[in-house]
């Protein structure tokens, strides 16, 4: 039988965010094929509807990533994308689903270290956790 | 109307087909829906291969274009002009990073990879069919006038710097003092309210008695420190002490102070009003120094908790102390005293004999600069943030040191945080010159992706007006909320946050943003 | 403002529980605006319980509507099909509207989604304080605008009382003593002998204490030649 793979999805900035996802590419980084990003001007315009409709569309875990809060290229960008992740996972256990699902993460441009340690974190979440409800996904 | 998309796909000179099979995603492109041509290129970012892709375009009208290639950043320029030359509006092109997202880092999985990329290649399909042109709009800037507050060592030297540029200088004075800088300068006057955004402000300033209305295309701001607004204890205690500046002019006009000279580093040591600042230290030993040579019988102490002689400081301080001038360090614990009743002895706790040392002064000077108090006012005019200390906050640091987030407001000196004049003129210089290149533009670019209200879902509830840091919602004629396009930068906060869900950003609308999400989840993980 | 929060999603959770079909209504007034039940909240909530749904294996069905004012039945009519097309009706508005659907339709089942709340002043956003209790008999002109019902603890009319120190309530430290706030408002309007006007014992019949109040303007009201449809039987 073939183990399901972990399905994650990640919302990152245009800027510093997607600056260190390049990064680490092109410094060699390998990290697991299981991610897929979605690319935002700003962590800021991510909605808690966003995160939320990943989950229901099939992602086991779902993480935003952004500048560094005192560096956002819009200023207060990711400070909005964190307080987002945030209400998301006060939700998400009020509901009897581990929070751990959802995750904000910061980076500056030339963090090439930084988008791998982050597929990895999640990946072993989604792993540990399976997908929601259990079972196959159709 | 349908969408009519090209599809390229770029083999990135080799390194794609190493790992991927590019004529499976070929194959995939041609049949997804509303793909008219699949074209295979060696490499995007050449200009010979791009002419084809417009010939192509042109050929068969396309409207819009899915590319699979490399960052964005990198290869977008070029991309962007050959489309538009071939009449497809650069909101209509569709930039995936496979190089980046996909074959560089998972070589050791090939078929993951593949999966991946047919992913993205069917969600950059799925996005672009829902995408719409948008144009960019500019507009002249109506004045060339920078309106530099504050005719101190910053302020001046950013207007020296400014007018370089062809920009005229109109500099803000609060008091009545006569100066010479390059531009006009308006005594007794201050900013009370501004309008408008980086490029054609409307400021409202008082001159004197009389209320002025002031077009400008950018904004420096110089107030400098809080000088004359010494508080604290030590301050209250001893009537006539004096901030470092103050010591400074009288050396500089040939006056002898009244010694010993004590010059401590903050009037008030406890710290419930003022932080120790330290950054004035370079001015403080040099005056320090300075002092000295010309007065070699006045005994000099300086008393603080924390020396930081940065740099070439640091021979400043070691001159003082062969000089003679007496340094004594102090910890909160044992914090200088002065008694009100006998405001001419200084008692401080030497922290590193342990002793406790009276003083006897003749002029007690302070080397920290508080905050200037006037900030408030200001920054609530042109609605630009403050640090926690009263001084006005700049954007990122490692981009902006001397711009606040606000486009086409500028900030240096001690109006930041306090600072040596010689780095508030550094300052000074820097804003003045970064202001000059914003005006002399002559207009300003907006538009494209950002945000717009849909005014019947807003509920007038003032979340985007308090979120957004460049002042682009405001509340309208309507009673509702509206974009002032020229300020939106594109950030989509506004968006992310509505409760009513009023506003939607052009090019990154939910509808976009949540199919290309939904397709990606779709696909073989 | 109306000011109110949402029910915690557990509470939520399990009131909805034994209906198959639910169906969520928002409103762009109040609650929208002090973030409780406008568009944005009732997509999320929709989302979030489809998600334990399909956590728990359950098959229940949700879907999220919003009207601009839903305590203006020419409002809730706009979604009268969604909503009887439920097997219940979760409102997300304050109880105002919560209770205008309920007595619209009253076969059919409607739960607050909210808890109602306080009248409440955005001190900053995020934060609200409640400033009235709405005691219908209002006398801040003589508090130097401040009123001693809502922010005195004890509502006094002649405080502070002997538990007032350091401008404190005595019944939290957090809290500040509407009087002493009150105090230094006068002294600056240079009002100050207003304080030593003992004011007498308060007629609560103006509040809810005097039961269920409506407010009417006679003038305002529709003659039965006006009225229109059935409400011109009625």
């Amino acid at each position: 039988m073939v183990e399901r793979k972990p399905k994650i999805v990640g919302f990152c900035c245009e800027r510093h965010g997607m600056d260190a996802v390049v990064l680490s590419a092109r410094t060699g980084k390998q990290y697991d094929a299981s991610v897929r990003l979605v690319q935002v001007p700003c962590t800021g315009r991510v909605d808690g509807i966003h995160i939320l409709q990943a989950l229901e569309d099939g992602a086991d875990a779902v993480f935003v990533l952004g500048c560094l809060e005192k560096n956002c290229y819009y200023d207060t960008g990711s400070i909005e994308g964190r307080k987002r992740v945030g209400y998301v996972k006060q939700m998400l256990s009020e509901v009897g689903i581990e929070k751990e699902r959802i995750e904000m993460f910061n980076a500056a441009s030339s963090n090439a270290w930084a988008f791998p340690e982050a597929v990895g974190k999640m990946v072993e979440v989604a792993k540990k956790l399976g997908p929601i409800g259990g079972g196959e996904r159709q | 109307m349908k969408a009519k998309v090209q599809v390229v796909l770029c083999k990135c000179c080799t390194e794609m087909p190493t790992l991927l099979d590019m004529e499976r995603l070929a194959k995939v492109a041609a049949e997804s829906d509303n793909v008219l041509s699949v074209l295979t290129v060696e490499a995007v970012c050449d200009g010979k291969q791009l002419a084809e892709l417009v010939n192509d375009v042109k050929d068969k009208e396309l409207d819009r274009a899915v590319v699979l290639a490399c960052h964005k950043k990198d290869v977008s320029p070029a991309v962007l002009k050959a489309y538009r030359r071939a009449g497809v509006n650069e909101f209509m092109v569709e930039l995936v990073n496979i190089r980046e997202e996909v074959v560089l880092p998972h070589q050791d999985e090939p078929e993951r990879a593949q999966a991946k990329a047919e992913s993205k290649l069917r969600a950059a399909l799925a996005r672009a069919r829902l995408l719409a042109p948008l144009e960019k709009q500019s507009e002249i800037m109506r004045t060339r006038n920078i309106v530099v507050i504050g005719a101190g060592v910053s302020g001046q030297a950013a207007a020296r710097e400014a007018v370089k540029s062809g920009a005229h200088a109109i500099l803000l004075e609060k008091t009545g003092k006569s100066l010479k800088a390059p531009g006009v300068i308006l005594p007794n006057s201050t900013l009370v309210g501004a309008e408008g955004y980086g490029g054609n402000f409307k400021l409202k300033i008082r001159a004197g008695e009389k209320i002025e209305v002031l077009e400008a295309a950018a904004v420096v701001l110089a107030t400098g420190g809080g000088w004359t607004q010494l508080k604290g204890p030590l301050a209250k205690a001893v009537k006539d002490a004096m901030p470092l500046y103050k010591l400074y002019e009288q050396l500089q006009a040939g006056a002898v102070p009244r010694g010993p000279v004590v010059i401590v580093d903050t009037p008030d040591p406890a710290g419930k009003t003022l932080k120790v600042q330290d950054y004035a230290w370079d001015d403080t030993l040099e005056t320090a120094v300075e002092l000295k040579k010309r007065h070699p019988d006045i005994q000099i102490w300086i008393v603080f908790q924390e020396m930081r002689a940065f740099g070439l400081s640091e021979l400043a301080y070691k001159e003082a102390a062969e000089m003679g001038i007496k340094f004594i360090r102090y910890d909160k614990a044992g914090a200088p005293k002065i008694d009100p009743k006998n405001p001419t002895s200084i008692a401080v706790k030497d922290f590193s004999q342990g002793e406790l040392v009276n003083i006897d002064f003749g002029s007690l000077v302070f080397a920290s600069i508080p905050s200037n108090p006037d900030n408030e006012g200001i920054a609530e005019a042109l609605r630009i943030p403050m640090t926690a200390e009263g001084g006005v906050r700049r954007g990122s640091i490692q981009r902006w040191p001397v711009t606040t987030p606000k486009p086409g407001v500028f900030v240096c000196g001690s109006a930041l945080f306090p600072k040596s004049r010689e780095i508030a003129t550094s300052e000074g210089e820097a804003a003045g010159a970064m202001a000059g290149e914003f005006v002399k533009k002559g207009t300003i670019e907006f538009g494209g992706a950002v945000a717009e209200v849909e005014q019947e879902k807003c509920s007038a509830c003032l979340t985007c007006v308090r979120t957004c840091p460049y002042e682009a919602p405001f509340i309208g004629k309507a009673g509702k909320a509206e974009i002032r396009i020229q300020g939106c930068q594109g950030c989509g906060m506004c968006v992310g946050i509505c409760p009513s869900k009023a506003i939607e950003l052009h090019h990154y609308t939910d509808e976009q943003v949540m199919t290309e999400t939904r397709t990606l989840l779709g696909g073989d993980f | 403002m109306i000011v109110a929060k949402r029910k915690p999603l557990t509470e939520i959770a399990e009131m909805l529980a034994p209906y198959k079909k639910v169906t969520v209504v928002g409103c762009r007034s109040c609650v929208a605006i002090c973030l409780a039940g406008g568009e944005k909240e009732v997509k999320m909530l929709v989302s979030a319980l489809k998600l334990k749904a399909k956590k728990e294996g359950r098959k229940q069905q949700f879907d999220g509507f919003v009207v601009e004012r839903q305590c203006e039945k020419e409002w809730v009519t706009e979604v009268e099909e969604k909503v009887l097309d439920s097997d219940v009706t979760l409102s997300m508005a304050c109880s105002l509207g919560a209770q205008t659907i309920g007595d619209m339709y009253p076969k059919h089942l409607t739960f607050p989604g909210l808890n109602t709340g306080i009248f409440g002043v955005p001190e900053e956003q995020g934060v609200w304080s409640e400033k009235c209790v709405g005691c219908g008999n209002c006398i801040i002109h003589t508090t130097g605008g401040i009123c001693p019902i809502a922010r005195c603890a004890k509502s006094m009319l002649n405080g502070p009382c002997g538990g007032s120190a350091n401008r404190k309530c005595e019944v939290n430290l957090d809290v500040d003593c509407a009087w002493a706030a009150i105090y230094d408002r006068l002294k600056i309007q240079n009002r100050l002998d207003l304080i030593e006007q003992v004011t007498p014992a308060k007629d609560w019949s103006t509040s809810h204490a005097g039961g269920r109040r409506t407010y009417v303007r006679e003038d305002a009201r529709l003659t039965p030649h006006q009225k229109k449809g059935k409400e011109a039987v009625q």
